[in-house]
């Protein structure tokens, strides 16, 4: 029987071993080392910093069978290195008709309903690639508040290396958002103190 | 009839209340795909008596946006990537309209038209605040641009439409804009009569 190889894809620019990102789609990730997949990380923004990476990159995702792509929304999509690595994946259809796609994504906001487009956005993709779409998890709250994130995210590992659709999962923070929005403005104000903010939080240095 | 003055900003043959509006058309093709559209939305604008600044951003030096929140708690309302990032920036929180012009990508937009829109995130305030019944980050400037996003297809993708439309609102509502209009075009489109609709819609 051949090995089974799935790859995850950081599209944090904080990259591996440093983001929320890695953190989460290693969840799923470690999830498919236990039902002996070979399994490989790459961080999208270095690929596409370099050419010698970017190609060796191509190559991984075309020999793998499972691609998982973890990633924090970005004005409502992706950030622009992932976008631009899809586009080239697209050019060249890597893994069409084979690979498998699932999708980790986060956003910074209590609901976890703003990663819909974005989900919307990577299922264009799979179809337009000749991948197949197997789903994706969502998280709000920039994937931190979930109470288990192993729960949370191992059944969408359990259901990929079975070869199912990914169960949905949508987690919104486990408490109202006007909390959420409460703590984080005061969060906002400590980090400027800490980081010596050189101007009010609410400068307007492009007012005409 | 009582004479009126023609007001500051009325254009020969159109009406006095027509306001001059400064559109910013960020330009997100990768190559020659949205000429067609571009020269129509061009067009468009200057019927309508607006003035229009074009920024190919593929000619842009535009880094990826680091994700450090610099632009909020270190330097606030301006990112620390000293680049083409700042000038398109700027002139977003300077302008009355917005356009996207992109190929539709996956139904969203392409990867040269969001490396600068992921550098637009500075022109937003850090803190929260509760809008059409979802979190949202507050407007950093009492203005925000009307919305306009215009797709191109080389051929019709009812799907690609739909999300590419929805991401456009989603955009739109982010920065709280008041109005905001989208449409795909596909080479068979009546080019001229799509812009000139998208104008109209955010002028009104």
């Amino acid at each position: 029987m051949t090995q089974r190889k799935a790859l995850l894809l950081v599209g944090s620019p904080r990259g591996i071993g440093h983001s929320t990102s890695d953190r989460l789609g290693s969840v799923v990730l470690d999830a498919l080392k236990g039902r002996s997949f070979d399994t490989e990380k790459l961080h999208v923004h270095a690929v596409m910093d370099s050419p010698a990476a970017f190609e060796s990159a191509l190559a991984a995702i075309g020999a793998c069978d499972t691609v998982i792509l973890s990633l924090p929304l970005y004005v409502d999509s992706f950030p622009a290195p992932v976008i631009a690595l899809l586009e080239r994946i697209a050019e060249r259809r890597v893994g069409a008709g084979r690979v498998r796609f699932s999708l980790v994504i986060q956003c910074g906001f209590p609901e976890a309903k703003h990663n819909a487009t974005a989900l919307a956005i990577a299922e264009r993709f799979a179809s337009e690639v000749g991948w197949e779409w197997l789903g994706g998890a969502a998280l709000g709250g920039t994937g931190g508040f979930a109470k288990d994130v192993g729960a949370v995210l191992a059944p969408v590992g359990e259901a990929i290396a079975d070869g199912k659709t990914v169960p949905e999962v949508a987690s919104s923070v486990p408490f109202p958002a006007w909390l959420y929005r409460f703590v984080g403005n005061v969060m906002w104000r400590r980090q400027a103190k800490k980081q010596g903010a050189t101007r009010s939080l609410r400068a307007r240095p492009y007012e005409g | 009839m009582p004479f009126t003055e023609p007001r500051v900003g009325a254009t020969p043959g159109r009406p006095y209340d027509v306001r001059i509006m400064n559109a910013l058309v960020l330009d997100g093709s990768r190559g020659t795909e949205c000429r067609d559209a571009l020269a129509a939305l061009q067009q468009a604008l200057a019927d309508a008596g607006h003035l229009a600044e074009v920024i190919p951003l593929r000619e842009r030096t535009i880094a990826p946006c680091r994700g450090c929140f610099g632009c909020w708690i270190k330097t606030p309302g301006e990112c620390v990537i000293d680049d083409d990032g700042r000038a398109v920036a700027r002139s977003i929180a300077r302008c009355d309209v917005l356009v996207y012009l992109t190929p539709v990508t996956f139904g969203g937009v392409s990867s040269e038209l969001k490396k600068a829109l992921d550098r637009m995130i500075p022109n937003l305030s850090p803190f929260f605040a509760r809008v059409c019944g979802e979190t949202h980050h507050q407007r950093r400037y009492r203005k925000t641009p009307r919305w306009i996003g215009l797709g191109v297809l080389s051929q019709p993708d009812c799907e690609a439409e739909r999300v590419f439309k929805t991401l456009v609102e989603r955009n739109a509502l982010n920065l709280q804009s008041e109005r905001v209009a989208a449409a795909v075009v596909t080479p068979a489109s009546d080019l001229a009569a799509t812009t000139a609709a998208l104008v109209k819609a955010v002028a009104e």
